[in-house]
C-alpha cells in the first residue's frame, strides 16, 4: 500500500506506525513543515509476522524538519525490514533518525537508510543512528547506511552498532539482589528510553513499556 | 557465617584458586592482601557467583547454606555484598530506580513489604549522609561518568542501603582521596554490628588503620599462604612479599 502525503507550508504532522504490515510512505514536505514519525514493532502473537516498511521523505522547500524514531522487539521467526530515504532537495532543512532494534530467537531485521543531500542544499543538518541488541545467537541484523552528500556546508553524521546486553551490567545488578529477568528489563527499558520519550502520547509510552515487560517477564 | 573449604576455581580453563580455605565468623573483619594476579578478585567473583568462573572442587557454606548452588541474586539477598574493584556503568538506568528495585527485592526475600516512595527517599537521604555521597550523583545513571573515587563511594552507599551481613570490599580504597577514604571507612564501621562480617581486600595498610582487621591473610597463587593479626599488614608494608619466594 502506498501512502502519499503532502505536508503544506508550516504544517505539523505526527504519524505512528505500530505493528503495521507492509507499508510504503512517500511524504513531501513543503516550507517549514515538520514531521514526527514513529515506526514501532512490538511482540506479537504471530510468530512469523513480517513487517516491511519503506518511508521516503522529501524536503521540497526550505526550513523543513523531520524527526523519525523507531523501536522494535522481535521474537520467534519474525522479520522487520525498514528502509528510509531522506532527500534534502533544498537547503536549510533538518532531519534526524534514531532506530533501535532488539532481536530475540531467530528473528531477523534490516535497516537501510539512504540520506541524500543535493548540491544546492546548503546548511542542512542530517543525522542517522541505528542501534541494535541481539538477545540470541540465531538472531540477525543487517544495517546499510547510504550517505550521499553533494553539498559542502552541511552537518551530517551516521552511526550504527549491533551488540548484546551487557553481561557485566547484568551481573552487577544481580549482585544487588535484582533477578536476572528484572535486570534484563531494566537494561532493555534503558535501551529504548530515548525513543520512548519522543512519543507524543504518554498513554502510548506506558502501553509500550507494558508490552515490553510482558514479553521479558 | 562463611566457611570456604579447599576451593578450586578456573576461568577460561585456567586454574586460579588452588585449594583455598577461609572461615569468617560473625563480628569479624578479615583483611586479604597479596600480589597482583594472586586471585583476590577471583575469590570475590566466585563467592558472588560470577558466571565466568567454574568451581572445580571444594565447598562453601554461607549462613549454613550451600553457597555454590545459589544464583548470584540469591546470594545477594541472603546478605552477601561485593564492593566491586571495578564498578560497572549502566547508562540509562537511574540510580534511584536501580536502588529502589534492589532494596525492594531484598525486602521481598525477607518477607517485608516494599518501601513506600516517601520511606525509600528518606532511606536514601539517610544513607547518602552516612557515606557523604553527593546529591547530584544519585540523580544520574548508575556509575555513568562517575570518577573513580565517586564510583567507590557509590559502592559503599549501596552497601549502606542494603545492609548486608557479609561485605566483601575489593580494593575499595584505591581511587579514594585521603578524606574520602576516612569517610568511607567510617561509613563501613558505622554499618558494623556483632552480626555482620567483612572481608577487606587491599594493597595498603592505610585502609586498615581505619577498618581494623581481626585477621590478615596473604593470598598468593590461589591459596592463603599466611595468616596473622593486624601487625602482619605492617610487616608486609615494610618487607613486601619477598618471603613468598624464600619458602619452598
Ligand atoms: N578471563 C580470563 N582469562 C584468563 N585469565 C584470567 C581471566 N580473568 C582473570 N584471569 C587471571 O586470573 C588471575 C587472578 O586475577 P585476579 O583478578 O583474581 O587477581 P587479584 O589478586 O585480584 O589482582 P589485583 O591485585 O591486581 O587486583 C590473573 O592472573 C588474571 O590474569
Ligand atoms: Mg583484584
Amino acid at each position: 500500500m502506498l501512502n502519499e502525503i503532502i505536508l503544506h507550508p508550516g504544517e505539523h504532522r505526527e504519524i505512528i506506525l505500530l505493528n503495521e504490515p507492509d507499508t510504503n510512505w512517500h511524504i513531501i514536505q513543503e516550507a517549514r513543515s515538520t514531521l514526527l514519525l514513529h515506526v514501532i514493532a512490538l511482540p506479537h502473537p504471530n510468530d512469523e509476522a513480517q513487517w516491511h516498511t519503506s518511508i521516503t521523505v522529501e524536503h521540497k522547500a526550505t526550513g523543513c524538519k523531520t524527526e523519525m524514531y523507531g523501536l522494535a522487539l522481535l521474537h520467534s521467526q519474525q522479520q522487520h525490514h525498514l528502509t528510509t530515504r531522506v532527500l534534502h532537495n533544498v537547503g536549510g532543512g533538518y532531519s534526524s533518525q534514531l532506530f533501535k532494534f532488539v532481536l530475540d530467537d531467530e528473528s531477523k531485521a534490516s535497516f537501510k537508510g539512504e540520506l541524500k543531500i543535493l548540491p544546492d542544499a546548503q546548511q542542512v543538518e542530517a543525522y542517522q543512528t541505528n542501534r541494535n541488541i541481539l538477545l540470541s545467537r540465531q538472531a540477525e541484523m543487517t544495517t546499510e547506511p547510504q550517505l550521499e552528500i553533494y553539498a559542502d556546508d552541511v552537518k551530517a553524521s551516521h552511526g550504527a552498532t549491533t551488540g548484546q546486553l551487557d553481561d557485566s551490567a547484568l551481573f552487577y545488578m544481580q549482585q544487588r539482589c535484582i533477578s536476572r529477568e528484572t535486570a534484563r528489563k531494566l537494561l532493555l527499558y534503558a535501551f529504548f528510553e530515548d525513543v520512548l520519550r519522543t512519543l507524543p502520547n504518554e498513554q502510548m509510552q506506558e502501553d509500550i513499556v507494558e508490552k515490553i515487560n510482558e514479553y521479558i517477564g | 557465617m562463611l566457611e570456604i573449604k579447599n576451593l578450586h576455581a578456573t576461568i577460561a580453563g585456567k586454574e586460579i584458586l588452588k585449594g583455598l580455605n577461609l572461615t569468617v565468623n560473625e563480628g569479624e573483619v578479615h583483611a586479604i592482601m597479596g600480589p597482583n594476579g594472586a586471585g583476590k578478585s577471583t575469590l570475590s567473583n566466585v563467592l558472588t557467583g560470577h558466571p565466568a568462573y567454574t568451581v572445580t572442587a571444594g565447598e562453601v557454606f554461607f549462613r549454613g547454606k550451600n553457597l555454590l548452588t545459589m544464583s548470584p541474586e540469591e546470594r545477594a539477598r541472603e546478605g552477601m555484598f561485593l564492593s566491586f574493584q571495578y564498578p560497572v556503568e549502566i547508562p540509562g538506568v537511574s540510580m534511584v530506580n536501580f536502588m529502589r528495585t534492589a532494596v525492594n527485592e531484598k525486602r521481598k526475600h525477607e518477607g517485608k513489604p516494599a518501601l513506600s516512595a516517601t520511606d525509600f527517599l528518606k532511606l536514601m537521604r539517610e544513607k547518602k549522609a552516612l557515606v557523604g555521597m553527593d546529591n547530584h550523583l544519585t540523580k544520574r545513571s548508575v556509575n555513568e561518568g562517575f570518577s573513580g573515587g565517586e564510583k567507590k563511594r557509590n559502592e559503599i552507599f549501596q552497601m549502606a542501603m542494603l545492609e548486608p551481613c557479609l561485605s566483601i570490599l575489593d580494593e575499595t580504597d584505591s581511587g579514594l582521596d585521603i578524606d574520602a577514604l576516612r569517610i568511607v571507612a567510617e561509613g563501613v564501621n558505622a554499618l558494623k554490628t556483632p552480626h555482620t562480617a567483612s572481608i577487606v581486600i587491599t594493597h595498603y595498610q592505610r585502609l586498615l588503620d581505619y577498618i581494623v582487621p581481626d585477621f590478615v591473610h596473604v593470598l598468593a597463587d590461589g591459596k592463603i599462604v599466611r595468616t596473622g593479626g593486624k601487625e602482619l599488614a605492617l610487616e608486609l608494608e615494610d618487607k613486601g612479599y619477598a618471603f613468598l619466594n624464600e619458602q619452598p
